[in-house]
């Protein structure tokens, strides 16, 4: 049987690698230790861009409860000791920002007590949000997502999809693991996921255009990483990342209300779905819905607040309206601008460091389960060369085997593959030529010939253009669609090497006609539109490890598989290096722009709350104090 | 003196609990073990039970065959009567492995059995049993190395065999099966 065979080879060609071989064990031990310490940095990140947050948040929450006091105080007198109470925590107050602001000595005790006042309740706010959000999201589900990718069951019928199955069922007993549900998605891209917020509602989607381009080896070493992942707890930790990028939207959320209708509307739609009784589908889709609008809500995006402030009319009243809200804009402001720096900064590069690590590990665990690392590795290189978008699947990106925003829009699928390689063989061996697969590495094998062919036409080499010419008409018989997204040979060797402005123009016609037939016909849109809202970055860092990084690691492990050339990295490190000083500038600049925003966002706050208090207490009621 | 009473207290509590977590450690793995070898049994019965299914859809076609048919039938009774003895169990299934995939390079002879869809799903189906069992024997072997390494590491290794817990064996190659790769190399 197959499995023996292969193992077999293996173990013959095991004896003949380099001696600075790596075992799964020792990857994995190596990236469990990595996990830890990339835990440890996002920790830190959080706690860096925690104190400056709470620090504008905090006053608006004593504001907040302020106002509301004196409201209360206007209808019925509160006692006095609670405005002794509070009197005392201004002071406490008081006491820490001026050692902030201006160094102060305090004596340390009190210094503590103050600044315990000032940080602790924006503290607990966050973390009541991150609680909150992580209950809402556990209690929908998988279901939604689901939805929103157009998942189906898998069809027991057909003979792949039948494979499938089987697939998963094999690597559910090699790990020990009970088995998921699998779904496939009928879609352009070729990518698999597995989606949940926890082992026990996990899911994996796979798209149909994966398993028809992977042999069964290969499918095996996917699904071996997705479990795999799974049963290292990678669900979980995602679960966790993004609930801190939705904690931080439904702040801004917060922070926006009283301006603006988008906002509100978000939060009713919140406050309505946590307080359902009953879970159901439209439940879910309205997780995935709400998910969706909380990570579009922490980016830097025009808003409800500028809508508010720029509003064409200028009528006094307005202006009036401007200024006794201009400490509430600037808090606004400060936060989004706090927020916006560390995930770039902090926030974002740790956590994508951190996935990164379990990216790895998933790929040593797979290469345990399956004890075969040529699978998995021919599975990557396959995959480089697909397309990875999945459409619906934007906010779950890091979720996804390969990086969905991989540039290879247009890729052609199997079917065309077969026919362009069977023209290209047919123009050289004439009809009698042997049937060609569809296969992903051998039809890129054909690339350097086929450059090579058109570099001697472009020469001028007849041989070579009458060999283009035959393949395209061959494909124009066979597939007319696929023919038309090609160029013409003989416009474009007459463009090029004769500047033929109308054969040039007919190129340009042809092109943008077949990209029009090609929007009309595929219902699935090309890139996103809003590039933003999706979560394969975080920060200025990728969430997903490279291929080339992918497959150097399997190699370590024992993998065989051709390299293909790397493209070198010397240009970049070079530019870095010269701008290195200019970058540390901006970013100190940054430093010093947020934290001067956090002091005037609390004095501003101090005075409008001030004068509130004050306005209340002018007022004729019976007032204690 | 009674701070010497109450570290030695103290000292017998530490090894009184090191010595139950030990042994729920190692109850636990062995439970693993057990559990795993049934897994191996799940998947290998379900070989038994595909096997006349598949003998059905070939037997019209190649009526001339008679021996392979019988050789395949007699290997799968005696798997099912080998019961749980792990050697006699591993040999009598590694003969059937061997039996169906001589069947199988039969079945390559008869183009016309080999394209009908019923055989190409009975094919996987029987490609994916194989895969499980081997997959199977894989997470067996696994746990007993990982139940065997806790029993043997110290300190365990002095109190595991007064615990009661031995060594498990591994699924591994038959006798058979050493023989024949030693020829071939």
């Amino acid at each position: 049987m197959t499995i023996s065979e292969s193992a077999h080879a293996n173990a013959i060609s095991a004896r003949f690698l380099p001696r600075d071989r790596e075992s799964f064990f020792d990857a994995q031990r190596r990236n469990r230790r990595a996990t830890w310490r990339m835990s440890l940095f996002c920790l830190l990140s959080v706690l860096v861009m925690g104190i400056p947050l709470a620090l504008i948040t905090t006053p608006l929450l004593y504001g907040l409860a302020l106002i509301i006091a004196d409201i209360i105080n206007s209808f019925s007198p509160l006692p006095a000791a609670f405005w002794q109470f509070s009197s005392d925590l201004a002071h406490l107050g008081l006491i820490a920002i001026g050692w902030l602001l201006q160094q102060k000595p305090a004596d340390p005790q009190v210094l503590a007590v103050g600044l315990a006042v000032m940080l602790l309740p924006g503290v607990l706010l966050s973390l009541v949000l991150w609680f909150g959000i992580k209950l809402m999201f556990q209690r929908s589900g998988v279901g939604g997502a689901l939805l929103a990718l157009k998942a189906r069951e898998p069809n027991q019928g057909d003979l792949k999809e039948l494979q499938l199955a089987d697939v998963v069922q094999e690597m559910a007993i090699a790990s020990g693991f009970p088995a998921p549900t699998v779904m496939l998605v009928d879609s352009a891209g070729a990518n698999a996921a597995a989606l949940g917020t926890s082992p026990d509602d996990a899911r994996f989607v796979v798209s149909r255009r994966l398993i028809d381009d992977l042999n069964r080896d290969e499918i095996e070493a996917v699904l071996a990483h997705l479990i795999a992942s799974i049963g290292n707890g990678d669900l979980h930790i995602a679960f966790r990342m993004t609930a801190v990028l939705e904690s931080c939207g439904l702040l801004v959320a917060f922070i926006n209300s009283p301006f603006g209708p988008q906002s509100r509307r978000v939060l009713w739609r919140i406050f309505r779905y946590g307080f359902r009784a009953s879970i159901g589908k439209d439940n879910a889709q309205e997780a995935a819905v709400i998910a969706k609008l909380l990570s579009r809500g922490s980016n830097l995006e025009t808003d409800d607040i500028d809508n508010f402030f720029d509003s064409g009319r200028r009528s006094s009243l307005r202006s009036i309206r401007n200024f006794l809200f201009f400490p509430i804009f600037f808090t606004n402001t400060a936060i989004k601008l706090c927020l916006w720096f560390f995930s770039m900064t902090t926030l974002g590069p740790a956590m994508a460091l951190l996935w990164r690590t379990r990216v790895y590990l998933a790929d040593a665990s797979a290469v345990e389960l399956t004890r075969n690392p040529d699978g998995l590795a021919s599975a990557l290189q396959k995959l480089s060369y697909e397309p990875g978008e999945i459409p619906g699947g934007d906010w779950a990106a890091h979720l996804f085997f390969v990086n969905p925003k991989s540039a290879h829009h247009g890729a052609p699928d199997a079917r065309q593959r077969k026919l362009i390689a069977q023209a290209w063989n047919t123009s050289q061996n004439g009809a009698t030529a042997a049937p060609i697969s569809g296969g992903i590495t051998e039809f890129y094998k054909l690339q350097p010939e086929f450059a090579g062919t058109v570099k001697a036409a472009l020469a001028g080499d007849a041989q070579a253009a009458e060999r283009l010419r035959t393949t395209y008409h061959t494909l124009q018989s066979s597939d007319p669609a696929l023919a038309a997204e090609l160029p013409n040979p003989d416009d474009f060797l007459a463009a090029a090497r004769l500047r033929d402005p109308e054969a040039l123009a007919r190129l340009m016609a042809a092109h943008k006609h077949a990209l029009l037939q090609k929007d009309a016909t595929q219902p699935t849109k090309g890139p996103s539109s809003q590039p933003d809202s999706s979560s394969s970055h975080a920060g200025l860092i990728s969430l997903h490890p490279s291929i080339e990084r992918r497959l150097k690691r399997l190699a370590r492990m024992g993998a065989h598989f051709e390299a293909t050339k790397s493209k070198s990295g010397v240009i970049p490190l070079v530019l870095v290096l010269i701008l290195s000083p200019l970058i540390l500038l901006a970013l100190g600049l940054l430093i010093l722009l947020v934290s001067i925003m956090t002091m005037a966002s609390l004095v501003f706050l101090v005075i409008w709350l001030a004068a509130i208090h004050k306005v209340f207490a002018l007022l004729p009621h019976t007032v204690a104090g | 003196m009674s701070t010497l009473l109450v570290l030695i207290v103290l000292a017998v509590v530490i090894v009184i609990a090191w010595l139950i977590a030990s042994f729920n450690g190692l109850v636990s793995l062995r439970n693993r073990v057990q559990n795993a070898w049934s897994e191996i049994d799940v998947q290998l019965k379900r070989r038994h039970d595909l096997i006349p299914n598949l003998l059905e859809s070939v037997r019209s076609y190649m009526q001339h065959e008679r021996s392979i048919f019988e050789s395949v039938t007699q290997a799968r009774a005696q798997a099912i009567s080998a019961g749980n003895n792990v050697l006699a169990r591993s040999l009598a299934e590694t003969a059937l492995s061997s039996a169906l995939g001589s069947l199988l390079a039969v079945v390559e002879n008869y183009p016309q059995v080999r394209a009908t869809e019923n055989m190409l799903l009975l094919q996987e189906q029987l490609t994916s049993t194989e895969n499980r069992i081997a997959f199977a024997r894989q997470f067996y072997n696994d746990e007993v190395m990982k139940f065997n390494t806790m029993q043997s590491t110290f300190p365990r290794n002095l109190v595991a065999s007064t615990l009661g817990f031995s060594p498990a064996a591994l699924f591994t190659a038959t006798e058979t099966d050493r023989t024949n790769v030693q020829v071939k190399v």
